[in-house]
């Protein structure tokens, strides 16, 4: 709190600060104080989580402010809005502007958030049989160590923005920024047993995570085009003291029996351990950007580095990252806007170091499952787009557009062993406009997919496992992951076919009334799956009025309808002890 | 495989009202109803597909689109007036209103409840 307290008093002294070095000029000082002072009451009845989900959710009296102050002179303006609703409701924020030399920023946002308690009632069956009536042993089950609890999180954000001009000469100009946002409270946390002693836990977690941004660039145009470059660092690391569960002694569930068979199956029981813990995390970036001119167009490009690590597990991410845009009109009427954008994103492959299995068994039944986990994220990714647009007449613009996407994930399932998936883009866009009047804009757009990404395990089993090898070569036994090769069958619900389409129309007929109409909807399918139907449809119309009758009165009134429709495979989980 | 079905309805009215010069008031309310739920489940026969002894199984999938019905009404009243004493003076009122109806109740229980809020003051301009 201390930290807060000295982040939030520089930067009011900071702006502030800057606000009265020119308020102390009178030179055409305009200035408007607006003061609101009261108070609220506030009554819950029922469940309040839900209702008032972002209210303290007590019964009470509170007293409120807001505060409001615009001032501008000659050298600037000032500006300083601020709301207290509560002691977890603030909103604060100052802005100023000297000549064009320097803009400064301010903000405080605090906020609190309700959450509910997962009860976890469909967590619970048993085993049954039918035939003579009575329940096994085999069962799923929940424990709730915190009923009742009162969950929520209190978010505080605090921006400061500056941006100061170095040098006329090529508008030579800096910005840096800095935002931290603190989120403090309680959570749920939910601990899963091990399967010999299948059950759920629930209890309550301290929440306190804390991130700090901070950037800084330069600026400058250097006649023919302009330059840029930002430093981008992120830090975000968790306070509070993890949550830690109780983990079952591996057992047989039924029999209690065979701990030292099933305790060589798993890394850690019969102990109390950190569960659902957050990581420490840093990501520091460089990006640079150009625009200008070329030929009879204009273009920009941007490229960037970055590289995010785990700090409790040292493991990185690197990714690289280029754009180019341009635009360049073909003739009066006529323009084509082009854009490519590339990725290359590549994650640190972690070894897997796992006890051995039955270590020390003196009849060489042991076995080592140590592995490599190759990354889902490494990929490369293009794009690229197309657009022409043309004025048919004063009153009809066509924009038609095509586009090529590609995302190559080297690594997935196996190393150099990847997918790849490609994108063809059509679109076309039709906009109508008569005068102030009428405007109308009617959009269809075409996506073909190949290969989408599919989770390479599978979905369905066949039947038997006769046909598997046991890994240990003393044994006969097969291993649970080892049924995965049974598996058949791509499961997806990413598309091969996407079509879109959207209308948006606005109607004025006079000062008084406007009338906005629209539609939007999209339909898409994957063909490409032997067994499966996967496919979307969404609707939304919405119909909007302003009305404003005389100057006494002004009115708005609307409607609008989602619809959304997928179908998708199903599955029911299965557990035999 | 199942088909899963979200509905979705916003109204929304609202209204801004000045009489005099020296009264102000304002209004608005919005309604929400959303639904979702999950049609029937085409599961495979599985007696068709395994072999062995299943008399103690049970593969009824009958009960299990119901689990995940959703149905919440939201009603939503905002009411406020504005009273300008002098031309730097003004009294404020207002006040909001939410009702929520949750009809099935998912993994948090029901949800249904009310929230009430009456806030008055006074307006300073300088």
């Amino acid at each position: 709190m201390t930290r807060l307290i000295k982040i939030l008093s520089l930067g009011l002294v900071l702006l502030l600060g800057a606000g009265l070095a020119f308020a102390g000029d009178d030179n055409g000082l305009t200035e408007k104080y607006t003061l609101w002072i009261g108070g609220h009451y506030t009554d819950f009845n029922d469940y309040a989580k839900k209702a008032g989900e972002y209210n303290l959710g007590n019964d009470e009296f509170l007293p409120e402010f807001k505060l409001n102050y615009f001032s501008r002179s000659d050298r600037g303006i000032f500006r300083l809005d601020g709301h207290y609703y509560d002691d977890k409701n603030i909103n604060a924020e100052i802005r100023t502007t000297i000549s064009d030399v320097f803009k400064g920023k301010f903000m405080y946002r605090s906020l609190i958030k309700q959450a509910s308690q997962n009860l976890l009632t469909e967590i619970e069956a048993r085993e049954y049989f039918e035939s003579t009536g009575v329940a096994g042993g085999k069962m799923l089950t929940h424990e709730i160590l915190d009923p009742g609890a009162d969950y929520n999180t209190h978010r505080q954000e605090i921006l400061g923005q500056v941006s100061l001009l170095l040098s006329r000469k090529n508008n030579v100009r800096m910005i840096a920024a800095h935002r931290t946002i603190l989120t403090t409270g309680s959570e749920q946390k939910i601990s899963s047993n091990h399967c010999f002693s299948c059950h759920l836990t629930s209890q309550t977690a301290e929440v306190d995570k804390r991130k700090h941004q901070f950037e800084a660039g330069v600026d400058a145009e250097t006649g023919k085009f302009d330059i840029g470059y930002r430093f981008g660092y992120r830090y975000f690391e968790p306070e509070a003291t993890d949550a830690s569960t109780y983990y079952d002694p591996a057992k047989h569930p039924l029999s209690g029996g065979a701990a030292a068979e099933f305790s060589s199956r798993v890394i850690y029981h019969d102990s109390t351990m950190a569960f659902s813990t957050y990581p420490t995390t840093e990501k520091t970036s460089h990006k640079v950007r150009v625009k200008g001119d070329v030929g009879k167009g204009r273009f920009s490009g941007a490229a960037g580095y970055s590289r995010a690590e785990n700090k409790n597990t040292s493991l990185t991410t690197d990714a690289w990252s280029g754009s180019l845009n341009y635009t360049v009109p073909l003739n009066p009427k006529t323009r084509l806007v082009a854009k490519f954008a590339a990725t290359r994103l590549s994650a640190d492959d972690p070894f897997i170091d796992l006890p051995t299995w039955r270590d020390g068994a003196t009849d060489g039944n042991e076995y080592n499952f140590d592995y490599t986990r190759y990354s889902a994220l490494d990929r490369r990714t293009g794009k690229l787009t197309a657009e022409l647009i043309t004025r048919l007449n004063k009153k009809m613009t066509l924009s038609v557009l095509a586009g090529y996407d590609r995302v190559e994930r080297y690594d997935y399932p196996l190393p150099d062993d990847g997918t790849e998936t490609s994108k063809l883009i059509g679109q076309a866009k039709l906009r109508i406009r008569k005068g102030l009047k009428y405007s109308s804009t009617v959009k269809y757009r075409f996506e073909s997919i190949s290969d989408p990404y599919v989770s390479a395990r599978g979905m369905f089993e066949e039947s038997g496992h006769d046909v598997l090898t046991p890994l240990v070569p003393t044994s006969t036994w097969i291993f649970y992951f080892q049924r995965e090769d049974l598996r058949y069958q791509d499961i997806t619900t990413q598309p091969t076919q996407v079509h879109q389409f959207e209308w948006r129309s606005n109607y004025r007929p006079n000062n008084k009334v406007v009338v906005n109409l629209g539609v939007k909807g999209k339909y898409d399918k994957n063909g490409d799956l032997d067994s499966l139907d996967v496919e979307h449809f969404s609707l939304a119309p919405n119909l909007n009025f302003n009305l404003i009758p005389d100057q006494r009165w002004a009115l708005t009134a609307g409607y609008a309808y989602n619809y959304d429709k997928s179908r998708l495979p199903v599955t029911v989980a299965l557990f035999d002890g | 495989m199942a088909d899963y079905e979200n509905k979705v309805h916003n109204i929304y009215f609202t209204a801004n009202f000045n009489p005099t010069q020296m009264v102000r008031l304002f209004g608005t309310v919005t309604f929400n109803k959303a639904q979702g739920a999950l049609q029937e489940v085409l599961m495979p026969d599985p007696e068709a597909r395994l072999e062995g002894d299943l008399e103690d199984q049970d593969f009824d999938f009958e009960n299990a689109p119901s689990y995940s019905d959703l149905d919440y009404k939201l009603l939503k009243f905002s009411l406020g007036v504005e009273y300008k004493l002098t031309p730097t003076v003004t009294l404020t009122a207002d006040g909001d209103y939410a009702d929520l109806t949750d009809n099935e109740g998912y993994i948090y229980g029901i949800e249904s409840g009310s929230y009430f809020m009456i806030r008055t003051g006074v307006k300073l301009d300088l």
